[in-house]
């Protein structure tokens, strides 16, 4: 019933985010449509595709800096490379000024290419150490016979002199230069072409903080003189303050909350989003914070939870209502619990273990006692809750895993678990996030936090 | 944004020169008077250059016919027809690639002002070059222009020739040592009146020299463009340059390959004798002696006299730095057939250099483009690849190279007359050697396949083919110079071991091999020179070319002296097994 609900009244809710978007900052340059990117198993036989990127929208208008923050390995990257057409996108649309880019090929592809380009992240390996600087910032030129050479030749020194370099380091090569002057030289070759769109995959984490600050003063100079188009992928949340108009924030795949960073950032919506700005060290002793400390690592990307992404380690996650005035404690030891059956009922084996497993032993989950009283050993657990625990355990040691989930899904399963959030307007500046403790029905997660 | 005044204006190369002649000059003024002492022999290896494409072209010509024939005694002669199109169209193609690559810098589809996609463009560009090379072809064939061609061609090999039979300063006629010993002791038509050996050794030094000092003026000359003209202060290259000079093992091996390479190059003036005369017709050549029964001089077949200097042990031998008695000078003795050892083996060098660059060239170029390939792709063509490398490899190498030759040896097969199957010998170790070279370099190359530079060049739309050129290409160059150097010693051990067995290159062509197969009976006799010698000269050369890939592999890649160690010792390892 609540579902018919949040999804009928989302819906237009999103439209009318767009359109205020849309009107803060100019008409809209990128528009991402349920963009999926899936890499495909290892295994010979299929197996799960890697869901990097798990259908996620969102638009940037001409001229903003759209922040993409996130975990390591939550698909920021991946996002990044399949908006300039690095990676195939697996489903979705992307369009960049009414244009669909990810159903172009062969000529038009190679056209379009010149719209958006890409700064990379480690200057290192991003600058072709046996070509001169000079070749390096060309080569795109060359690629799209760019005028004449000699005005090619120009163009890339005026080119060197505008990232802050100078023109005599035309015949230079990479090695006689540090990461910030080898970034600068990266950040060069990606305008030669001036495009309009410029992914930056988080062009300032390789660099010492002092050179730091030297880049991104650049990059923002670079965008008011050409007008350029930036994605910023980051994960120093306090460079995404600092440079971006509006910030996404990621998380396995999917993005939680998107919207004007100031806003965000004094005003979380998301859960997550309280986490991840809870990490942000506060400079001053005196003030006392709570920290949201998150359990465990993030699902793999392989099998990712069937509601909502982050329902496994979200600290506001939602209860089902004969359990809602349950102790902290121990619904925290009861989602452990069955996040620990999910993974070890999901794990590879040995072929050792394999064989063991036909052999009818128990080689998922033989410690289950230690783990039961690890976890609930000084909880005082209510009867009913006793009860389904016990069985549960029961199950486990039958060796029947499935049947266990599925017990302590059908008791302890709430909405968390069952669908996944789609986003919804929140504050007043355009920003949308998706949980469900944004439905009227349930408290925020700011009551919750 | 665009400044029209630069004062970085870009100068070609020429235009720096300009600026400053003197140094060019001087470097090229020394190179005419290096080049103008040996204008004879530029001259004659333009010629065979000249010979050996115009083989390569008939060849390449009759392939339709060839063809044609092939296919009509199964098809029929319209299917004959058909196939001599087809071949003719195919060649015509591979020749307008060539030519495109070569000669067509610009777009000719641009300069037409034809608007279409890229993809076409690409495809109509090679068509319009094709229609063009076709046409040309037809002119040729069906137009006095070819026989006009053809008697300009004639004119210059006339003039080639005579030139080429000018005199050279290290030709054998320069400082000629055969000659013959009065009862006086003096000598009789060797230079100076020297001793036989004495003139050999003083044309030895000097094509020694002049092969030193030739190499050492194209040294100056790369300093001379550092200096006065190369646009960068500083290239990595530089470096490498650095650590190889400073590599003295690696330079050790690069002394010996390049005194092997002369005396490849040098072998008619090395030898004390000349190649026909010792090899090939030594029944039609004479030797002038003096005979003391009837103190006059004489003379007698180079044959003849060979049955009276044989190396077979016993008193019949004729060992190291000696005269035979009819005052022939033999620096390494001679061999079991009374032939100088010596020249055998200068010629040999000759079949060693070419087998084995012919055979390491292949390798490399498949090696280097599968590699390539695979690494850039990956996927299907990597799994296909490594299945075909790995079936190759596991199959024993020495005995499918024997089973090859003998097969196509037995059979007549035209290859295997070619170079008296020293081609043959090439395209077999080549077709068996390919796995090992892209193997070794298949890490190289996936790792550069993932440096962001390629992702980098895919963004802004460059092309598979440039990429792996410009962008992937140049570090794996460093691992295949190391890598074929090795295996160049692995073939010639090859080529060696199959002479060695009968089944390599056939007599009368030298092969060190062969030398040291039937010298064999006599190593525990007096006569141990005549399979020592040519044993210890490829132990040798296999030597320094390993030692030559150390350095480079040292000097390419500072840091791989500790990990590099074990990949450089396992491939001599499989080079030797080849």
């Amino acid at each position: 019933m609540s579902q018919h609900m949040s999804e009928s009244e989302s819906e237009p809710r999103r439209d009318a985010d767009r359109r205020v978007s849309s009107d803060q900052h100019g008409e809209t340059l990128i528009e991402v449509d349920d963009l999926k990117t899936y890499y495909e198993g290892n295994d010979f036989f299929g197996g799960q595709p890697v869901k990097a990127v798990d259908g996620v929208n969102f638009e940037i208008a001409r001229g903003e800096t759209l922040g993409l923050v996130g975990e390591s390995g939550c698909g920021k990257t991946t996002l990044g490379r399949t908006l300039i057409r690095l990676e195939e996108a697996t489903d979705g649309e992307v369009r960049y000024d009414g244009t669909e880019v990810t159903s172009l090929s062969g000529s038009d592809l190679k056209q379009w290419r010149r719209n958006a380009q890409m700064v990379f992240q480690d200057p290192q390996s991003s600058l072709n150490d046996r070509m001169t600087i000079g070749e390096i910032v060309r080569e795109p030129l060359d690629v799209h016979d760019w005028k004449t050479p000699r005005e090619r030749r120009e163009h890339v020194r005026d080119l060197l002199e505008t990232v802050g370099l100078q023109k005599e380091h035309y015949y230079r090569y990479p090695h006689q230069f540090s990461g910030g002057q080898r970034q600068r030289i990266g950040i060069a070759r990606a305008l030669a072409l001036e495009p309009e769109f410029v992914v930056l995959d988080e062009p300032v984490s390789a660099l010492d903080v002092s050179v730091q600050a030297k880049v991104l003063n650049l990059l923002e100079d670079l965008q008011d003189e050409f007008g350029l188009t930036y994605l910023f992928i980051a994960h120093d949340l306090s460079v995404v303050r600092h440079i971006c108009d509006r910030v996404a924030v990621m998380y396995l795949g999917n993005i939680l909350e998107i919207g004007p960073t100031e806003e965000l950032f004094e005003n979380p919506a998301n859960p997550y989003t309280h986490a991840l700005l809870s990490a942000i060290p506060e400079p001053d002793p005196t003030v006392d914070r709570d920290r949201i400390i998150l359990n465990g690592t993030p699902p793999s990307p392989r099998d990712p939870p069937s509601g909502c992404p982050f329902s496994t380690r979200c600290p506001a996650k939602i209860r089902p209502e004969e359990y809602a005035d349950m102790d902290d404690d121990v619904w925290e030891a009861i989602n452990l619990f069955r996040v620990l059956l999910d993974e070890r009922a999901r794990a590879d084996l040995s072929i050792r273990d394999r064989v063991r497993e036909f052999r009818g032993k128990n080689v998922r989950f033989d410690e289950i006692t230690e783990v039961r009283s690890e976890l609930f050993g000084d909880l005082d657990l209510s009867a009913d809750v006793e009860r389904h625990v016990d069985q549960a355990q029961e199950y486990v040691e039958a060796g029947e895993f499935d049947r266990a989930r599925e017990y302590l899904a059908e008791e302890f399963d709430s909405i968390c678990d069952r669908e996944a959030p789609s986003l919804c307007t929140v504050g007043d500046a355009g920003r949308s996030s998706a949980c469900h403790r944004h439905d009227d029905e349930y408290a925020s997660p700011d009551e919750e936090l | 944004m665009m400044s029209v005044e630069n004062e970085f204006d870009d100068k070609t190369l020429r235009e720096r020169i300009a600026e400053n002649p003197r140094p060019a000059m001087l470097w090229v003024a020394g190179l005419v008077v290096l080049m103008a002492l040996e204008l004879g022999s530029i001259a004659a290896a333009v010629l065979r250059v000249g010979s050996v494409v115009k083989f390569a072209i008939g060849g390449i010509a009759n392939t339709p016919s060839w063809m044609a024939g092939f296919v009509s005694e199964s098809l029929g002669s319209i299917g004959g027809t058909i196939a001599y199109g087809l071949t003719a169209l195919a060649l015509l193609v591979i020749a307008a690639i060539v030519v495109k690559w070569l000669f067509v810098p610009f777009s000719i589809v641009d300069r037409l002002g034809l608007e279409l996609g890229v993809g076409k463009a690409d495809v109509v560009e090679r068509a319009i070059v094709t229609a063009v090379v076709g046409v040309v072809t037809l002119l040729f064939v069906a137009t006095p222009l070819g026989a006009a061609v053809d008697a300009v061609i004639g004119a210059l090999t006339q003039g080639l020739e005579s030139i080429s039979s000018l005199q050279t300063l290290t030709s054998r006629e320069t400082i000629p040592n055969q000659g013959y010993q009065l009862p006086d002791g003096s000598w009789e038509g060797t230079w100076l009146g020297l001793s036989p050996a004495m003139a050999w050794g003083a044309r030895v030094l000097l094509i020694y020299a002049y092969a030193f000092g030739l190499l050492a003026w194209f040294w100056r000359g790369y300093n001379v463009f550092r200096n006065h003209y190369r646009e960068a202060d500083w290239t990595p290259r530089d470096d490498s340059v650095n650590r190889f000079r400073n590599h003295y093992w690696g330079v050790f091996g690069f002394v010996v390959v390049f005194v092997f390479v002369v005396m490849a190059l040098w072998a008619p003036a090395l030898s004390p004798v000349t190649a026909e005369a010792n090899l090939y017709s030594p029944y039609e050549h004479e030797v002038q002696y003096y005979d003391e029964e009837i103190e006059d001089v004489a003379s007698i077949p180079h044959g003849e006299a060979n049955l009276e200097t044989r190396s077979v042990g016993g008193d019949s031998n004729v060992g190291l730095m000696s005269y035979d008695k009819y005052d022939r000078f033999h620096p390494a003795g001679t061999n079991q057939d009374g032939k100088d050892l010596f020249t055998f083996l200068a010629y040999g060098s000759q079949v060693s250099l070419v087998i084995g660059l012919l055979a390491t060239g292949l390798m490399t170029l498949v090696a280097t483009a599968l590699a390539l390939m695979t690494a850039y792709y990956k996927g299907l063509l990597d799994l296909l690849t490594v299945v075909v490398s790995d079936s190759i490899i596991s199959l024993p190498r020495l005995l499918v190279v024997l089973l090859l030759s003998v097969v196509f040896m037995e059979a007549n097969h035209p290859i295997a007359t070619i170079y008296d199957g020293g081609l043959l010998l090439a395209l077999i170790f080549a077709a068996t050697g390919w796995p090992l070279l892209w193997r070794a370099v298949r890490g190289p190359a996936l790792q550069v396949a993932e440096e962001e530079w390629v992702d980098a060049a895919r963004s802004y739309g460059q092309s598979p083919v440039e990429t792996m050129k410009k962008h992937m290409s140049p570090y794996i160059a460093g691992y295949m110079l190391v890598y074929a150097s090795m295996t160049l010693g692995g073939v010639i051990i090859g080529v060696a071991a199959l002479s060695f067995l009968g089944f390599g290159v056939q007599p009368p062509t030298p092969e060190w091999g062969r030398a040291v197969y039937e010298g064999r009976p006599y190593v525990p006799t007096s006569s141990w020179h005549t399979a020592t010698i040519p044993g210890l000269m490829v132990v040798f050369l296999v030597t320094a070319f390993n030692a030559l890939g150390d350095g480079i592999r040292d000097a390419i890649d500072p840091e791989s002296d500790a990990s590099g160690d074990e990949a450089g010792t396992s491939a001599a390892a499989s080079g030797g097994g080849g």
